[in-house]
């Protein structure tokens, strides 16, 4: 079969080439390898340990991490000598899920030119031109879709935890961390006035990368689970409870605390 | 590829075009059963639980609906102990047995011996987009380490042959269908062989099963723009999908998810205690064997829920309104709730009376009564050693 679809294409070219005779012919070959993105939590420094009451964040609150599930999208490499390459052209936006091991290895499709490449960026979540409903069918993004009432499109993140209230012996409560768009309210919770978009730029520092011609460049981005708690601002459970889609002060603490919850590190050879 | 898909027309042309007979005859017919073509209705998801082994065909369909009606796929033929899929999955209760069933009072239902199942009904309905597992447990799906636990087709010997269902063993089903007028025909229309298997009644029975779709409850004719919700049921939409109000559309879907639910498995904070005597050996946890799976269970669609009573696994509460006061104001603390049960920390959802009547006004916006009439889903009209 591929036999044939070459000879094909060696056909067509062929004809192409004869049709074209008059042209310059010069085949500027642009000279390009692969990037393969992998997704990794941590809390402190180690590897996320799921479903354990043994961190504290910077507020004090002791808690566990049951499942973390989160958008990214329009991947951005910034080229040494000032050149953009944007990822966008088998999917732009990309879902992972900590409790699918497949969605932690994302395989860019796209052919980056090779080169050395000083930063990246990108989306925390689906920039409002993107973040259309119903644009999911299939499960797992499917499951993020974020109701209509409350503005609709999908979930940047769900975060889903315990943590000890103060005071409290043993008796966890439920965390569900989670950012999409926010509301405005006339009068809380009935009547909305307006939306507020919550994705944001992400810049992760971290070392330069190389992309070489022919082979893959294998990073991680690293997604250090305390920060979202921490800095700028102190995130206190015990203050914002439980559940937040419909608190646009609490997001916007974590809108704000997650420009610096991601690194980028170089996976050794 | 696509620039091969006319080669392929020119040479599959040549070939049959050689195979004509020129007697005026007409050729022996080979096995070319007719695909069966799938809906997929507005919002639902295009991706299909359909092995690569088995896809839907016209002739298996048409075979697995008679084996699903057929009382004899119990391998007996007398008639006081005939057992079909259909003496529990009915029709007319979204295939399952309902609470007016004359043997299975209150829709407890227990097997030819009468020996109870060891949890209440699913029904069967939109199978075919759940890829994610069968039973409250999941325990049938693709992550099961055997392969005679990972689909529907699975799903129907082992109603033969569990002592709390049919309670019979393959051969003599195989036996008694084979020597049935008629079937071998059909057996042979389907998968190209008279010769009557197990695999091929497994594979008939599930393709029949992944037609059962339901997609035409007012919720849906709403999502398409076709009509209107009551204000009451627009209300109960609103706390269906608010963390403020219920917030049951993290477990049970919603707009985005029209299957209403997501397949997936929580604990949803019924109990304190899983261990020693309240051990549950059908739970998540003793499929996955995972602690924070214990007395978690799939998080069941919410579609045509007023047919399926009695509910949760255990069939626990008879009615809707006594699951809504569950999830208002008795929920359960453990350590294995599952972490979006957020209205734990106040015991329930707290809603007032007239938010517990809206949101039940929404939840029966999600009842489809064509599913409960289609003829094509319905028993036959007559079996195979009938016509
Ligand atoms: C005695 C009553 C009874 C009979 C007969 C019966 N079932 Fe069921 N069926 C059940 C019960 C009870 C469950 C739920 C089992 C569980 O999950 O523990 C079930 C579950 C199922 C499910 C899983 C649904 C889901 O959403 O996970 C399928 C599929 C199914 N049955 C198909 C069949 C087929 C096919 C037959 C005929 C071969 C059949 N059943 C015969 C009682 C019955
Ligand atoms: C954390 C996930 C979760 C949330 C949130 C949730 N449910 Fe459930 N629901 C479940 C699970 C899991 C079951 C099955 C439990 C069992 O069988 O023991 C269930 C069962 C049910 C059933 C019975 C279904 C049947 O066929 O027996 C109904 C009705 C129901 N839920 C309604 C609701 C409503 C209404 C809300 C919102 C107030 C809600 N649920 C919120 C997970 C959830």
């Amino acid at each position: 079969m591929e036999r044939l679809i070459k000879l094909l294409f060696i056909a067509a070219a062929g004809i192409a080439l004869l049709a074209g005779c008059k042209k310059e012919t010069k085949i500027t070959e642009v000279s390009s390898g692969k990037i393969i993105i992998c997704f990794d939590h941590r809390v402190d420094d180690l590897p996320m340990v799921r479903d354990s009451l043994m961190y504290t964040n910077e507020a004090g609150n002791p808690y566990m991490i049951n499942e973390i599930q989160y958008f990214i999208s329009d991947f951005t490499l910034y080229g040494a000598g000032g050149s953009q390459v944007v990822i966008d052209d088998w999917k732009d936006i990309h879902y992972v899920d900590t409790d699918i091991p497949e969605t932690w290895t994302w395989e860019v499709y796209d052919e980056i030119p090779q080169g050395w490449y000083d930063s990246v960026s990108f989306t925390f979540g689906i920039t409002a031109e993107k973040n259309k409903s119903f644009m999911y069918v299939n499960p797992p993004e499917r499951d993020m879709f974020w109701p209509e009432y409350l503005g609709g499109g999908y979930h940047y993140l769900k975060l889903n935890g315990k943590w000890l209230p103060a005071g409290q012996a043993y008796q966890t409560r439920p965390f569900d961390f989670h950012l999409g768009i926010g509301q405005i309210y006339f009068s809380y919770p009935d009547s909305i006035t307006g939306y507020v978009q919550n994705y944001f730029t992400v810049c992760p520092p971290g070392s330069a990368l190389q992309v070489i011609n022919g082979q893959s460049t294998k990073f991680n981005i690293v997604m250090n689970i305390e920060n979202w708690f921490k800095e700028p601002h102190i995130y206190d459970h015990d203050q914002w409870g439980g559940y937040i889609m419909q608190n646009q002060d609490a997001m916007a603490l974590a809108r704000e605390n997650g420009h610096n919850v991601f690194t980028l590190e170089l996976c050794k050879k | 590829m696509p620039g091969l898909f006319p080669v392929a027309v020119i040479v599959a042309s040549l070939i049959f075009s050689c195979s004509k007979k020129d007697d005026g005859t007409e050729p022996e017919q080979p096995y070319q059963p007719h695909p069966y073509s799938l809906e997929i209705p507005y919002g639902f998801p295009t991706q299909l639980n359909i092995p690569s082994d088995n896809p839907l065909t016209e002739e298996g369909v048409a075979l697995g609906r008679y084996l699903f009606y057929d009382g004899r796929l119990g391998g007996r033929d007398h008639p006081d102990s005939l057992m079909s899929c259909a003496t529990c999955h009915l029709q007319q209760n979204a295939f399952e047995c309902g609470t007016d069933h004359p043997v299975y009072t209150n829709g407890f239902t227990h097997g030819i011996n009468g020996k109870p199942t060891p949890h209440v009904m699913l029904p069967l309905f939109n199978l075919v987009w759940n890829s994610n597992g069968y039973f409250w447990n999941g325990l049938v799906g693709p992550d099961n380490p055997d392969e005679h636990y990972r689909n529907i087709e699975d799903i129907v010997w082992m109603g033969v042959v569990v002592e709390h269902e049919m309670d019979s063993d393959t051969n003599r089903v195989r036996e008694l269908i084979q020597s049935i007028p008629g079937y071998p025909d059909l057996f042979e229309k389907a998968f190209g062989s008279r010769q009557v298997t197990m695999r091929n009644i497994g594979r008939a029975v599930a393709q029949f099963i992944r037609t059962i779709t339901s997609a035409e409850s007012k919720f849906d004719r709403y999502l398409r723009g076709e009509e209107q919700l009551s204000p009451q049921e627009l209300n109960g939409f609103v706390l269906f999908t608010t963390e403020e109000g219920a917030d049951c559309f993290h477990c049970h879907g919603g707009s985005g998810n029209p299957l209403f639910t997501t397949n997936k498995f929580y604990n949803n904070g019924k109990d304190s205690l899983f261990t020693g005597p309240y051990e549950d050996p059908r739970d998540r946890y003793h499929v996955t064997g995972d602690p924070m799976d214990l007395g978690a269970y799939k998080a069941p669609t919410l579609r045509n829920i007023i047919f399926t009573a009695p509910y949760m696994h255990d069939g626990r509460f008879a009615t809707l309104d006594s699951v809504i006061h569950f999830y208002n104001t008795s929920l359960v603390w453990s350590p294995y709730i599952d972490p979006l049960m957020h209205h734990i920390a106040n015991g329930g959802t707290q809603m007032i009376p007239q938010e517990v009547s809206d949101l039940k006004a929404f939840i029966l916006s999600l009842t489809d009564y064509q599913i409960l009439s289609d003829p094509d889903l319905g028993p036959p009209e007559k079996f195979p050693d009938e016509e």
